[in-house]
């Protein structure tokens, strides 16, 4: 049930057919982590606390540093120094005061991770290095957490979608098998904000179609999009069955 | 035959697999997917799998950041 003060708050999205109340209803029940508050899960933690998400959860074990605020632009010059996930929590909740905001301020075990996973609906991967990555894709297809990835750096962004309550998930693992951080990330290559913006916003856009059960496009699929020519790419992605992650488990 | 490889055409021999397509790109196979006509191919299969003419290939690397 909606309260009067939710109907109002939400009527853009009670006017559209593919959301209306049934949708909002949804978005209000379900539980939404995401990991990595920095470009990418800047504007994907405003869209989704704008949205309705009734839980979020949100984690990143990082201070704000003066060079994130070209393109983190959740945070403003005075958050500085701060815990990302607090100064987000503040800017949350101050966006949407009817949703519930939970930070993690530390680096998950593997145990801990596959803890929180079995208590939401989907995860976010906003993260910013290929550690962190494989270990969100091992414990999503472990606990079968359908799971959005992003990406993005220089002028190219990548997303992709695994519902790992599928059996024919293919998972991260799959296609990017390795462990090694020498893929570039933002700390040592250069990015323009909109880019990791773009990404970001599109897995917000993306978890609000899955919670709302709108049909995606996404499932299995990589996309990339290229920043100098606004050409997005689409690949199919077929579950490898000798993925040392997701292959054994069907 | 003509293959287009990341939107440039290339001219290799016919029967040419996916690995040896890295080493004509001299592109390390690590870190990299490959996606014939949009299709991503499985790591695997690479050595075994081999292009035809006027495929479409797309080489791309795994981007962390974010
Ligand atoms: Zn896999």
């Amino acid at each position: 049930m909606l309260t009067d003060p939710e109907v109002l708050r939400y009527s853009r999205h009670l006017l559209l057919q593919d959301v209306d109340v049934t949708g909002q209803e949804k978005l209000k029940n379900s539980k939404v982590l995401i990991i990595g508050m920095g470009g990418l899960g800047s504007p994907a933690a405003l869209y989704l606390a704008a949205a309705g998400i009734g839980t979020l959860i949100i984690s990143d074990f990082d201070v704000l540093d003066v060079s994130n605020l070209q393109r983190q632009i959740a945070y403003s010059t005075a958050d500085v120094g701060k815990y990302k996930v607090l100064a987000m929590k503040q800017r949350l909740e101050a966006l949407n005061p009817q949703i519930r905001i939970r930070s993690i301020n530390k680096e998950m075990s593997q145990e801990q991770l596959s803890m929180e996973l079995s208590m939401i609906d989907l995860v976010l991967d906003c993260t910013d290095n290929m550690h962190s990555r494989q270990k969100i894709n091992t414990a999503c297809v472990q606990t079968k957490t359908p799971l959005l990835v992003g990406a993005a750096i220089r002028m190219e962004g990548q997303l992709m979608f695994f519902d790992n309550k599928l059996s024919d998930s293919a998972c991260y693992h799959c296609i990017f098998p390795q462990n090694s951080d020498e893929s570039l990330n933002c700390s040592n290559s250069g990015v323009l904000g909109p880019v990791v913006g773009i990404i970001g916003t599109m897995q917000a856009l993306e978890a609000i179609k899955f919670i709302v059960g709108i049909p995606s496009e996404l499932k299995n699929k990589l996309k990339l999009f290229d920043a100098k020519t606004l050409e997005w790419q689409t690949f199919s992605i077929n579950k490898n069955l000798q993925c040392a992650v997701c292959g054994a488990i069907s | 035959m003509i293959i287009n490889v990341n939107y440039q055409r290339m001219d290799v021999e016919i029967d040419l697999n996916i690995k040896q397509l890295f080493s004509l790109l001299k592109c390390d196979l690590d870190g990299h997917a490959v996606a014939v006509k949009q299709q991503v191919i499985e790591r695997q299969k690479w050595a075994s799998y081999q292009l035809q003419e006027n495929d479409v290939v797309s080489v791309f690397q795994a981007i962390a950041g974010g």
